[in-house]
Parts: C-alpha cells; structure tokens; sequence
C-alpha cells in the first residue's frame, strides 16, 4: 500500500507513455524539449541508455517504460523530452525523460487522488507515489526519485 | 557584505596562511638550525598574526603569540638557539594559536599557560651566545653593501720591516668586490732606487658589508706609518668626470671645460696635464668597478614580490564552465566557417580560435596546483608520528612540482594520510627490529608524483617489512571474502586489504588497525575515477602507487568514428594513428596482435566493444594509445581529427559505463563520448591474460 | 715547506702556549728564553717569524728587535712582540726598532693565530 489519502493537490505535468497516462510535479520540470539527437551511452543500462545536450549541458535520457515493463517504442514526431530536477543521493540532478506524448499542466486535486489499486497491478508499486484521475482516466504518478535511484 | 569583505575573517584566512608557513619554517630549521630565512619567516609570521590578531578582535590570539614573538626575536639576534626543544614548543604553541583563532570557545587555558611557561624556561636558560672567534667584522645589516676607496702607501721602510703589502691586499679582497691600482708615480729613477724599499702606493675600490671599522682594521699595524685614506663612494656615480672630481684628482670646472671639448675626456685631461696617467687609470678602474657592482646589483634584485589574491573557488568555476562554452561555441563557429569563402570571417574566426585557447590555457593554468603543497603538510604528520611510534623515519619527495587540478588534490589529503599512517604503523619496523635485519636504523618514507600519459601516478613507498601474505589470506578466507585454497596472484591478494573491515593488525593502535583506513581509501580513490595498486616484497618493503586521470576540464582530443557513434581519445594518450591490415582486420579469432615496427601491439575492435550494428568500413583505423606502460590499438572506422574537449562529468547513472570517462559537446551539438583509455587498456590486458590462460 | 717561528719568552708557560697553539697550526717552532740565546739561534737558522716578549733578563726585546734588525736575513722578516695595555710607550719604541706588529697581553689562543695569520699569510 502506497500512499495515504492525502488531502493536497499539486500542479502536475501530465505526459503519455504508450497507453498510459503520467504525471509529474510541476515544480520539478525544467523545460519541455522537442527529440533532439541522441547519444547512445555502450554499455549502460537500457533504462539510461542515452545523452542529450540540453543549452550545453550533457544530461542522461532516461526511458521510464524500462522501469514501468512497458514494450519500447519508435519515437514519432510526437515524442518530447521532458527535462526534470530529480533527487540522486541526496544530490539535485538534471536527467530527461522520454514521453510519447505531452498533454498539459493540470491540477490534480485531493479528491481525484485515490489509492493505488493493488490488485491487477502491472508495474511495482514502490514506483507509484500515487494514482491520480483526470476525467476518465487514471493518471500514475510515478515516485521519480525511487526509480532512479533503484538498479 | 559577504563573508570576503569582513576582516575577521580574512584575519582567519591568512592567519590559516601564515601558520602553515610557521609550521614549514620550523620544521625546515630543525633540520637546518643555522638558516636565518627559516628564522625570518618564523619570526615575521607570528609578528603579523600578533598585530593583525589585535587589530581584529583575536586579543587571546594576539597576547598568546606575542610571548612567542618575543622568543623568536631572540632567535633573530642569536640570542637563542633554535634547538629542538624550543622548535617542539613552537609547533605546539602554532597548534594552540590556530585554536585560540578557529576554535576559541574551546580553548584549553591550561594547555596556553604550560607551553608558556616551557617557552619562558627555554628563554631563561638561554646565555647571551658569545662570540667564538673574533670574526672578520659585523655586517651592518641596515646599510647593505657599500662602496669605498681605500688608498694606502705605506712609509718606505715598511718592506724592511716585515710588513708585506701583499697581505694587506689579500685581506681586503676577503672583505668584497675589490679592484686594485698600483700606483707607480712614487717610483724613483732606477738609480736612486733601493731594492728594500717600498715606493709602490695602492687606490683599491672595495663593494663590501663590513664596517669601515672592520677595512680600518686591515692597516692595524702599520696605520701610524702609512698614508691612510678610506672614503666611501656614493652608489651611482659612473661618469669618469664626476669620480675624478669626487676624488679630488681635478676641479669640476675643468671637467666641464674639458668634456665640452670631446673626444674622450680622459685622454685630455691627462694630455694637457691635469690629471696623471696614474689617477686617471685609477680612476678608470672605479669606473669600471662601480659599474659592476651595479650591474651585479641590478642582476640580483629580488623579482618584485609576486602579488596573488584569493578567489572563492565557486567563482573559478564559473570561470571554468563560461570557458567551456566558449570553446564549444568556437568549435561550432569554426564548423560554420569552413564552408565560408569570405577570407574576412575565416580570419577574424581563426582570431577568435587562437584567443579562446589561450584563454583556455591560463584559466586551466589557474586551477592547477603543484602537488608539493599536498606533501608539505605530510612532513609534520611524519615528524608527530615517528615521535609518538618512537621509530626513526625519514620522508623524502619527489616531483613536488607536478600539478594536479585543486579539487583533487584536496580530495587525495585524507587517502594519503592513511596510506603514510599505515606505513608508519605497520610498514616501517623499530629502530631494533631494523638493525636486526641489517636496515639502517633509519626507515625511509618516500612521496614521488610524476605525469605518465594521460595520468598522475602518486607513489608511496616505504622499506619496511612489506606486506604479511600469509596474513592477509588467513585473514580474507577467515571472513569469507575467498574460499579457502584458492590461488590468487599477489595482485588480486594485496587488493584484498581494501575491503571494508579488513584489517591483519595485531595490535589496533590508535592511529589505525581497525581497517577503516584502506578502504575508505579505495573508495575515495576510485571517485576520482583512479586506481590504486600495490606491490610489496616481504623484508624489504611495499610500494602504493594512486594512478588519476587528469581531470583537466578542457583537453586535446582525437574525434573518432565507431558505426553510428562518434567518441573522443585524449590526445595526451594517442600515441600514433594507422590502417589496420587487412590480414589482421580478417582474422576472426585467436589473438588480436597487429606488427607496428616489429612490436606486436594487442587491439581492440571497439566495434565489437561498443556492439555497432552499423556496417564496418572497409579500411579501419588503428589509434594506438599508451597508459604509459602498455599501449594497445583501438580500432575504429574513421578517425575524423583534432578537437577542442571540453570535458563534462557523467552523472551517477552511468557511473557504470567504465569505458568512458565523461562526455563533451561536439560542434554540432550533439554529445560524445570520451573513451577512458586507463580502463580500455586494462580490460584488453585481463582479456589477454584469460585467453592465455584458457 | 712548513713555516718557521722563533719564540723568545722568559716565562716557560707562556713559550709552552704559543709552542702548543702554533705548532698546531702547522707551524714549526723554535724557542728561546731570552734576547741572547734568541740572537744565537737567530743567526744560524732561518725562521719567517719572530715572536718576543719584551721584558726578558740578558737581552730585553728591544735590544733583541734592533739586532735582528742588523742582520741583512733578517730584513723584511716580520717581528710581532708582546706588550701590555698600560705600555703604550713601549709600543712605540718597539715599533721605531723595527718590529712589524704587537700582540696585547693577556690573549687568547685564537687571537695569537689571528695576528700571525695577518702578518705572516697562511
């Protein structure tokens, strides 16, 4: 069991990995990034297996499908990256996160928060800080800093 | 305000400064108890921490610091002797005072008052040193090296007499600079002269330190007889006209009219009769020897005092990353350019490449550091512990000079401070346990650091009693870290001792043997992304060298293409580049060796490292590369060329991608990689040493 | 070739002294006690130094430097004597027989080195 029923709603940005729908706290996106070219890492695990320069800096690209057990994807021109703040070992660290699709910045408000459903789960629930709704459908928000920080 | 602008704690800064130089004086001068710069240093240090102490609220600091001062005045005078108990009271004193500056709410009083009343003791005990010999003459200090004419004929029966003029020559020339004239004027006609008599008379321009007194006592015995006359020459005066005049020899006025009437001024005044042949000549040689001594004076002014500043290191940073992106942005600018045909912008652009190298240059100049800073402190940690373990060690350096980026040289502190505690403790035996085993009684601690390719290799070695093989296996099968029997080479068995936990000591002193040294060694080593490696013979010794990449922010690079990737290979490892023979490049299996001038060089086919699905080239490139011991070919599909590297660190997440040491942005944009060398290399040397063992 | 110092003193401490402190000092060294004897073996022998004392029976130092002085081998060889403080004008008169230079009574060992040393070259 994950997260309690917490009373609080947050600003979230909410983007499109296959058919799901995630979110991620607002105050952690940096910016929103056309794909750009990317750097294959040999060697490296599948979950960051690339580079991007972002306004000079070289920031790993990270694929949440590999965490979630979603199949990989062709990239479309549909396909961002989303550049976040994330906390490794205690230290702030700028990674981008592939997404299908990117929707928009919506409050997701204490009464669509529910608990995460255990039963039926396809994904770890340690990785889900809590599940959300928007209109019909449910939105994951993933724990960032846990799945980054796991092997 | 921030922190840079309040005096006290600049006060700190250079205090922190200025008892770091305390601590080195006084250790160089146990070692060199007559050197008066060691003595100057020490004493000028304790004199400002004592001034600028008041002025800035330290007073404990200040009044505790003024006894010292006091003490090492006395030194200054000879008064007191630098000996080895005055210099153990002066390291602890600077101990005390650092605490009275950083630390004063947790001052032990008790501690200040003792080590004051064992540095009144010494003061006390001390006589005023007498003079031992009657010594040549005291050095005026304040007046510096002065210029006099001494001009001396000695009373004709002088020869007879048993004085020989020869002497008092050679005694002069003991006290400077001389230049000596004879005079002959005095010599009669050869008919009336007598064979014991003394006609010859002497002008010498003597540049010395010593009094006048002391140039007065060479004539001692014969001044009642002799024509006396010592002058001092004023500094500057170089015109012959000026020194014949300032000799009395000729009027000023007839200086002037003569040296309006060119040519050469002496050769007219002596025409015409004014001056003799002798005076002019004499007066020619001072000349001659004011304008050495200057010359000489100019040679050896000290260079003006290097002035430096203080720069928070969070401003050389910022420094470092806009640098960076020059660069980067010069590199895209310089990609742009070459399509150009507009000779206007190539130049200007060729300009601007030219000027972010130098900039370059200089801003990586700045943070770099010679290692030597980093060895200095180590000296005081030998001193303390030797004295406390009651050994007798010696440390020496080596390559004081070699420069390491700041940041990692403050990061090696610690990890050195182990290794040279543990050698201390466990390495170097006991003065009797080494005289036992026919060592000199001496142990012998040595820090060497010397560039080798791409890398600083930082050694200790000491010639103890080498590691404990037998010990270190019972110890690593006994916690399970090898199955018992199994055959390890000494590498892989010394490694065993970075483990965390691990430790073979006996005895757990308080310095180290609970094993938590070696492994927090091994770690904070690795975090520099080096290695280390140990070696050790029993009896004779062990030897740990920290191998480190140079973690220059801006390097030299090759670019090279590997299938649909392009990498960067520091050019500080790149020793040649050339074609893979197509023999060698068909050869599937067994060993990759390629004949570079009758050596077989081992490669690696970075195709397969990197597994690039792209077809492989037809001609492929060997960049043969060297760690400085072992060199191996990389093998690539096109070596694209130079590149200005500006080296960015890799994030935690790829911590584990060991081939690559960072990555850098490409003038296009895009991102490359930088190929670890060090690891490629010794990842192609373990898969020989398998596949030759299999 | 070793230099050669005659030393003429009455008082045998004081020869025993300057015999110990020179010969030390690679010098060879020939005494005597008095003017007359000194005299004597000054004729016979070729020394580079002569070191006296002034008051002495059977010949003074004086007489002894106006002898010396006589002798056509002994022109040019340098002639130190002792004297005290208080005899300036004794000094004076040494100085006018002909010696070269003096050494001030009572004096330590290097002081005596230093004066021959001045006087005689190393």
């Amino acid at each position: 069991m994950t997260a309690a029923n917490d009373n609080h709603s947050f600003e979230a940005l909410t983007f499109g990995l296959a058919d799901e729908i995630f979110a991620i706290d607002a105050q952690a996106v940096r910016e929103i990034l056309d794909l750009i070219p990317v750097t294959e890492v040999p060697g490296a695990r599948s979950f960051v297996g690339g580079l991007i320069n972002v306004r000079g800096k070289v920031v790993p690209l990270a694929d949440l499908k590999v965490k979630f057990g979603m199949k990989p994807s062709e990239t479309n021109i549909d396909t961002r990256i989303v550049v976040v703040e994330i906390d490794l070992d205690g230290e702030p660290t700028i990674v981008g996160l592939l997404a299908d699709k990117v929707y928009e910045v919506a409050e997701i408000s204490g009464a669509s928060i529910e608990e995460t459903p255990e039963i039926g789960m396809k994904w770890r629930p340690d990785f889900i800080k809590e599940i959300g709704k928007r209109g019909n459908d449910f939105i994951i928000i993933p724990d960032i800093d846990r799945v980054f920080a796991s092997e | 305000m921030n922190a840079q602008t309040d005096p006290a704690q600049t006060f700190r800064e250079e205090a922190a400064d200025l008892l770091a130089q305390l601590e080195e004086a006084l250790l160089g001068l146990e070692q060199a108890p007559g050197d008066h710069e060691l003595i100057d240093t020490a004493f000028r240090a304790l004199h400002t921490i004592k001034g600028s102490g008041a002025m800035f609220g330290f007073a404990a600091a200040a009044g505790f610091t003024h006894h010292l001062e006091n003490a090492f005045e006395k030194v200054r005078h000879g008064d007191l002797a630098p000996t080895s108990d005055l210099i153990g009271v002066a390291l602890e004193a600077k101990d005390h005072i650092r605490a009275l500056i950083e630390t004063p709410d947790e001052i032990d009083a008790g501690r200040g008052e003792s080590l004051l009343a064992r540095v009144a003791e010494l003061v006390a005990s001390a006589a005023p040193q007498a003079p031992r010999v009657p010594s040549p003459g005291k050095a005026d200090p304040a007046s510096g090296p002065a210029t006099w004419r001494i001009r001396f004929r000695l009373a004709q029966d002088a020869l007879v007499r048993g004085t020989n003029p020869l002497l008092l020559l050679d005694e002069l020339r003991t006290l400077g600079n001389c230049t000596l004239v004879a005079l002959t004027e005095g010599v009669p006609e050869m008919e009336d002269i007598d064979p014991t008599g003394c006609y010859l008379a002497w002008d010498v321009i003597l540049t010395t330190e010593q009094s006048k007194a002391t140039i007065e006592d060479v004539f001692i015995f014969v001044i009642d007889d002799a024509e006396l006359t010592i002058e001092q020459v004023p500094a500057g005066t170089d015109k012959l006209g000026e020194i014949l005049v300032n000799r009395g020899d000729v009027a000023a006025e007839v200086i002037e009219t003569a040296a309006s009437n060119q040519p050469r001024l002496g050769t007219l005044l002596v025409k015409d009769g004014t001056v003799s042949e002798d005076r002019l000549r004499s007066a020619l040689a001072e000349q001659t020897h004011l304008r050495e001594v200057e010359g000489a004076k100019a040679a050896a002014a000290p260079p003006p005092a290097a002035g430096s500043i203080r720069v928070p290191a969070e401003r050389l940073d910022d420094l470092m990353d806009q640098v960076g992106e020059l660069v980067i942005a010069e590199a895209r600018l310089k990609q742009l350019v070459a399509t150009s045909h507009d000779p206007q912008v190539k130049a200007i652009a060729e300009e601007i490449e030219r000027l972010a190298n130098g900039l370059r240059d200089t801003t990586m100049g700045i943070r770099m550091v010679p290692i030597g800073s980093l060895f200095g402190r180590f000296r005081r940690l030998v001193r303390d512990l030797s004295k406390e373990l009651g050994k007798e060690v010696a440390l020496t350096m080596a390559g004081e000079e070699t420069e390491l980026d700041k940041t990692v040289i403050e990061r090696l502190n610690d990890p050195l401070v182990h290794i040279i505690r543990n050698s201390l403790d466990h390495g170097v035996e006991d003065t009797v346990a080494r005289i036992r085993a026919g060592k000199p009684p001496q142990g012998q601690v040595h820090l060497s650091a010397v560039h080798s390719g791409a890398q600083v290799l930082i050694t200790i070695r000491d010639d103890g009693k080498g590691l404990d093989r037998a010990g270190i296996r019972a110890k690593a099968e006994e916690q399970g870290l090898i199955p018992a029997g199994t055959d390890l080479n000494d590498n892989e068995l010394f490694q065993l001792i970075f483990h965390p936990g691990f430790s073979t000591a006996k005895q757990v002193t308080s310095l180290s043997g609970r094993g938590v040294g070696m492994d927090v060694v091994k770690r904070a080593i690795t975090a520099l992304r080096g290695t280390v490696n140990v070696t050790s013979t029993p009896g004779r010794g062990t030897e740990i060298t920290l191998a480190l990449p140079l973690t220059l922010a801006i390097i030299d690079g090759l670019l090279v293409r590997v299938g649909n990737g392009r990498y960067v290979i520091p050019l500080s490892a790149v020793e040649e580049c050339v074609q893979l023979p197509i023999a060698d490049d068909l050869r599937h299996t067994g060993r990759n060796f390629l004949n570079i001038r009758g050596e077989l060089v081992p490669f690696l086919r970075l195709r397969d490292s990197f597994r690039s699905t792209l077809a492989a080239d037809p001609y492929q490139k060997v960049v043969v590369v060297s760690t400085g011991e072992r060199r191996i070919g990389l093998v690539v599909d096109q070596v694209i060329g130079d590149h200005q590297t500006v080296i960015k660190s890799l994030s935690k997440l790829h911590a584990d991608a060991d081939s690559f040491s960072g990555a850098t942005i490409l003038g296009d944009g895009t991102v490359a990689l930088i190929l670890d060398v060090g690891h490629l290399v010794a990842a192609s040397h373990a898969q020989e040493l398998r596949r030759q063992a299999s | 070739m070793a230099k050669t110092i005659l030393s003429v003193d009455d008082s045998a401490s004081m020869r025993q002294m300057v015999k110990l402190t020179l010969s030390g000092a690679g010098y060879d060294v020939v005494e005597a006690e008095d003017g007359r004897a000194a005299l004597a073996k000054a004729q016979g022998l070729g020394v580079n130094m002569v070191l006296t004392d002034l008051n002495m029976p059977n010949m003074d130092g004086l007489s002894l430097i106006r002898e010396l002085r006589k002798l056509s081998a002994y022109k040019g060889v340098p002639i130190i004597f002792l004297t005290t403080e208080s005899d300036a004008a004794k000094k004076g008169e040494a100085k006018a027989a002909g010696a070269t230079a003096w050494i001030v009574k009572p004096f330590q060992q290097e002081q005596l080195l230093n004066v021959v040393k001045k006087v005689l070259g190393s």
